[in-house]
């Protein structure tokens, strides 16, 4: 019934800069994790000009880590990911296998087999609790409720409540501003799901990655007319362990999502990420191309970011 | 303050004079109380002459007083708390190990986990789950005790991240040894150097395998730090170059300082910045500074960072209160010192010499210090005791002003152990010192050089305005003169250019304006020299750096005094001004001849005053014999005088005006110091010691200019002499634009780039 998906990925990252650069270190979180859900048939990473060090390395999160150093003077640094994924669709559990959502929060916090767990329940850089947006969340965890539950009903209600409006928001714009005034884009709903669900005390996580695309109705496929994604992990207590929500589409991520890594937010898994010894003024352009390779579900409507 | 309810730290739990102050009280008392007030001015004096305390710290920042009683230990007292202190540097390390690792403290509820993953001092980044590297989280270790009324010790707080106090403990010993003779004579205190000597070593024996002769930096926030002196100290006394983000790259996988000569190796790295500011590329959304690459360069072992980066997360309040927890958990040991309850019991009380030669008990709290030399933590013997303010922060930082007491461990006989037996130590390479100039100073010490010449091609111009101006009635040559002195001032940056023309009124006006306006000119040279010089104190001789604070310190009280003198704007006040300005330029010149090793700093500084001499000197000529041919002379004669060169002329031409003799006294002649091509010479030569015969093309860069300031004069004594002559403006013009392009390339080539971070835009 739920048959795996086979995807290929390609992530294009291009900088130019106004003068060339004399060193150059790049911080990469791009290659998709090997996951029960997720298997990794291929990833490589093709960066231009080659650089003179690459190094790899593990995350606190378990996340793969690359380093990349340019020490020659150089005018554009370009990074390709071309990645074959194999997403096994996961799937929900019922609202009564779950724990009432207020059980999972007294384990996440005095558990301390859990830890690594609540690391996930605190403030971070991007995403600090605020009283109105932990009220907000609030609204769908009544008293006894299954966490599923409260989960999906608030992962709709961001969907209904929050416009999708690309250019609405920065890189630094808080969960609180895009709480205020209603918009954002994958990333801030993310944030804004996270500060909610930690505000009121369960473990939440930002996933960073991919969503697939659907063209309008008679239009061909575009290439590189995908953008990186971001959805939320959330945590259901020791039995069920993490789900994935995707509250910018009103999903459960099942199979149409490809998960690069995870982190307390987007500070930690940021895809590309750099430092640059001279340079001028300089600009950065970024393509992604999610394409089925296997089984086709061209039925399901189109989603947005 | 009232102290009553403190225990007072002359008496034992007998009501006993303690031991160590038997001997002491009775030096003391017979000195008398007013010649301790006698002492206590003393040490204050002293450190303002001699300490780097003093000498470096900011103008506006507290100073420290160091009171003259210090604060004794019995050996058997100071024992037992230098093992409970070991005990707790130990445990930190382990808690360190582990939570940046395995975290079985926090899967066993030993420590909470909000108390390290919401902790901002936790850099996860830097957790490796299953690291290889067991390169220690701790070098240094320093703890704030008291004394509590039960005679108990108590740990306020520990010290991981970037222990402060050193310097005052080093400052404090020197002062009390040279104004407290005496009292070394009545007990035995322990030194304090052996402390730093093992520290050395320990830095050095840090270094990666195969590190020969390795380098060692000290890294400092800056100049601007308030605790930028006790890193200077600290560079001076463990042999490190002191250094800033800016000096340091990346390269190769591996920490590079970078100097005049090149990239040199950096193997171990002293940390006194905060951690999370080391590595902006990893470390990101603190701040823009640090060293792109640190994390991945440690990573690669092929640098060590003390203490570690995240070694200040053992500050945080969670470790704290479960320390005890920690080390039963870990070590299966109660703690030997525990941690001071919160609110904290009054601390104990010693007498400090008061004002009106009175003595007053005051409370006091100790910071000791620990060092871990490879296989044990090492206590140094001696410490810094501090009286506790009503106004000091809570935060149990050291403050940036107090009074201090020096901490003396009192060596109590002959069979006492005086420190650790000696370790069969390896034979120690000679030891590099600060030998590689970073390029951040010379830059410093080029732009020292280009704003002293600035002033004084400034003040020049302004005293041959002012002699014209004082002049009644003026000579037919004058106004032409004054026309082009304008134009001088104009491009000096003096006056504005639409003023040049004007009359004599309103360039008299614009002239009290430059040198009276705080934001006028030569204000502005002004302040861009004291920031150079601040920024310099640790590079410059005491007696240089002092020269230039007080001749700075003394024009711009001139100036206050010129804005309220009367007849204000008088000509007789500018002059004096511009004079005044010529005196200190000429003394800071005169430091630098006579003091200044030839070197490094020095010929930065050489350099820069060359290359800004040169610049003034070719725009002044050309604008001297910018003239109809008919008064040309008057051009030569206005040349002459900008160059100083008037008597020489005279002494080699008698009254005789021509330009072909004119040109080469002023242009050609490598003799004549205040002549163009005295300064193309000299700062070729100094370009040449810069390169070392390697960087063969900057040192060649101004053979042009120094030919043609030759061929300008060859060609005025040939046939078509008048046509030089009237060509004589562009082609001086011309060796200006190429100063200006050498000063560019000096920039390129020597001085530090600065790092710019950039990330990607999420959709």
């Amino acid at each position: 019934m739920l048959r795996h998906v086979l995807y290929s990925v390609r992530h294009r990252t291009s900088y130019r800069y106004g003068r060339p650069v004399d060193l150059g270190v790049h911080l990469l979180h791009l290659s998709p994790r090997t996951l029960p859900s997720q298997r990794v048939l291929r990833a490589d990473l093709v960066p231009t000009p080659a650089p003179d060090r690459v190094e790899q390395g593990t995350d606190t999160f378990g996340n793969a880590v690359t380093w990349m150093f340019l020490e020659a003077p150089h005018a554009a640094f370009e990074v390709r990911l071309e990645a074959v994924v194999e997403v096994r669709p996961r799937a929900a559990p019922p609202p009564a296998a779950t724990l009432g959502w207020r059980d999972v929060a007294a384990i996440a916090r005095e558990r301390p087999e859990w830890h690594a767990t609540a690391e996930f329940l605190f403030d971070s850089p991007m995403v600090a609790v605020a009283p109105e947006i932990t009220a907000y969340a609030a609204l769908s965890f009544g008293d006894g409720r299954s966490v599923i539950a409260g989960l999906l009903d608030l992962n709709s209600r961001i969907r209904r409540d929050f416009a999708f409006r690309p250019g609405s928001t920065t890189l630094s714009s808080t969960p609180r501003t895009v709480f205020a005034q209603r918009s954002g884009v994958c990333q801030d709903f993310a944030h804004l799901m996270i500060a909610g669900l930690r505000g009121i005390g369960l473990p939440a996580r930002y996933v960073s990655g991919y969503v697939r695309t659907y063209p309008a109705p008679g239009q061909p496929r575009r290439r590189g007319a995908d953008q990186s994604h971001a959805w939320v992990g959330a945590w259901m207590g020791p039995e069920h362990g993490w789900i994935d929500l995707d509250p910018t589409n009103d999903l459960i991520v099942a199979d149409e999502h490809v998960t690069l890594g995870w982190g307390r937010d987007y500070g930690d898994v940021s895809p590309v990420r750099g430092v640059i010894l001279g340079g001028g003024a300089h600009s950065v352009e970024a393509a992604v191309d999610l394409e089925p390779l296997a089984a086709d579900a061209s039925s399901i409507p189109a989603v947005g970011h | 303050m009232a102290v009553t309810e403190g225990r007072d730290e002359l008496i034992d739990d007998d009501g006993r004079l303690r031991g160590p102050w038997r001997r002491m009280l009775g030096s003391l008392l017979g000195m008398g109380t007013a010649a301790l007030g006698e002492r206590l001015t003393e040490l204050d004096r002293a450190f303002a002459a001699d300490s780097a305390v003093s000498v470096l710290a900011r103008a506006d920042h507290g100073q420290w007083h160091c009171d003259p009683i210090p604060y004794l230990f019995a050996e058997s007292e100071f024992t037992p708390i230098a093992a409970g202190l070991a005990q707790r540097a130990r445990v930190l390390e382990a808690a360190l190990r582990d939570l940046y690792g395995p975290r079985k403290l926090l899967a066993d509820g030993i420590v909470p986990a909000e108390g390290v993953y919401a902790d901002p001092s936790y850099l996860r980044i830097c957790r490796t789950p299953d690291a290889a590297d067991q390169s220690p989280h701790l070098q240094l270790y320093a703890a704030d005790l008291m004394r509590a009324p039960d005679g108990r010790w108590h740990v306020l707080s520990d010290w991981v991240g970037e222990p402060t106090g050193l310097a005052h403990v080093l400052e404090n010993r020197l002062m009390m040894a040279r104004v407290l003779p005496e009292l070394f004579r009545s007990v035995e205190a322990s030194p304090v150097r052996p402390f730093f000597d093992l520290w050395s070593d320990a830095l050095q024996r840090l270094a990666p395998d195969g590190a020969g002769n390795p380098g060692l930096a000290l890294l400092t926030p800056g100049h601007a730090d308030p605790r930028w002196f006790e890193h200077v100290v600290l560079a001076r006394e463990l042999g490190c170059t002191l250094v800033e983000d800016g000096d340091l790259t990346v390269r190769d996988g591996a920490l590079w300082l970078k100097t005049l000569r090149g990239l040199q190796p950096v193997h171990v790295l002293l940390r006194r910045t905060r951690g999370r500011s080391l590595d902006p590329l990893e470390l990101h959304g603190e701040t823009e500074r640090g060293v792109p690459g640190l994390l991945c360069a440690m990573r690669n072992g092929t640098v060590r960072v003390v203490n570690s980066p995240g070694a200040a997360l053992a500050e945080a309040p969670g470790i704290f209160a479960a320390l005890p927890a920690i080390a039963e958990h870990l070590f299966g040991e109660p703690l030997l010192l525990p941690s001071a309850p919160s609110p904290h019991p009054p601390p104990s009380y010693i007498p400090c010499v008061g004002t009106g030669d009175t003595l007053e008990p005051r409370p006091v709290i100790l910071r000791l210090f620990l060092l871990f030399d490879g296989s044990a933590w090492r206590p140094l013997r001696g410490g810094l005791a501090r009286i506790v303010e009503a106004a000091d922060n809570d935060d149990g930082g050291l403050p940036v002003q107090g009074l201090a007491k020096d901490v003396w461990v009192i060596v109590e006989d002959e069979g006492d152990i005086v420190g650790p037996p000696n370790l069969a130590m390896p034979a120690l390479p000679i030891r590099r010192l600060a030998g590689d100039l970073p390029s951040r100073v010379a830059d410093n010490f080029y732009w020292l050089g280009r704003y002293l010449e600035r002033l004084d091609t400034a003040a020049r111009l302004t005293r041959a305005m002012v002699a014209r101006l004082a002049r009644t009635p003026l000579l037919p040559r004058d106004l032409p003169e004054m026309r082009t002195l304008a134009g001088c001032l104009s491009d000096a940056g003096v006056i504005h250019a639409e003023v040049a023309t004007s009359g004599e009124t309103i360039l008299a006006d614009a002239l009290w304006r430059a040198v009276s306006r705080g934001d006028g000119p030569y204000a502005r040279a002004e302040k861009h020299l004291a920031a150079l010089t601040d920024t310099l104190r640790d590079r410059l001789t005491g007696e240089m750096h002092a020269a230039c604070v007080d001749g700075l310190a003394g024009l711009a009280a001139n100036r206050k005094r010129l804005r309220t003198a009367r007849p204000a704007g008088a000509i007789g006040l500018i002059g004096e001004m511009a004079r005044q300005a010529l005196q200190f330029s000429a003394l800071v010149a005169g430091y630098t001849a006579e003091n200044m090793v030839r070197g490094g700093g020095r010929l930065f500084l050489d350099l820069g005053r060359r290359i800004e001499r040169a610049q003034a000197v070719a725009a002044q000529l050309a604008r001297a014999l910018d003239q109809p041919p008919e008064r040309l002379v008057t051009g030569l004669q206005l040349a002459l005088e900008l160059c100083d060169s008037v008597l020489t002329y005279r002494g080699r031409y008698l009254t005789v005006l021509q330009p072909a003799p004119v040109l080469d006294l002023v242009v050609a002649d490598d003799g004549n110091p205040r002549g163009l091509g005295y300064q193309l010479v000299t700062a070729r030569a100094v370009l040449g010691i810069l390169s070392g015969g390697e960087n063969i093309g900057i040192a060649h860069a101004l053979d042009p200019a120094i030919a043609e300031t030759r061929t300008i004069v060859s060609d005025l004594l040939a046939d078509d002499g008048d046509a030089a002559a009237a060509d004589l403006p562009r082609r001086l013009r011309a060796i200006e634009t190429q100063l200006v392009a050498l000063s560019d390339a000096v920039v390129r080539q020597y001085f530090a780039l600065v790092p710019v971070r950039w990330t990607d835009v999420p959709s």
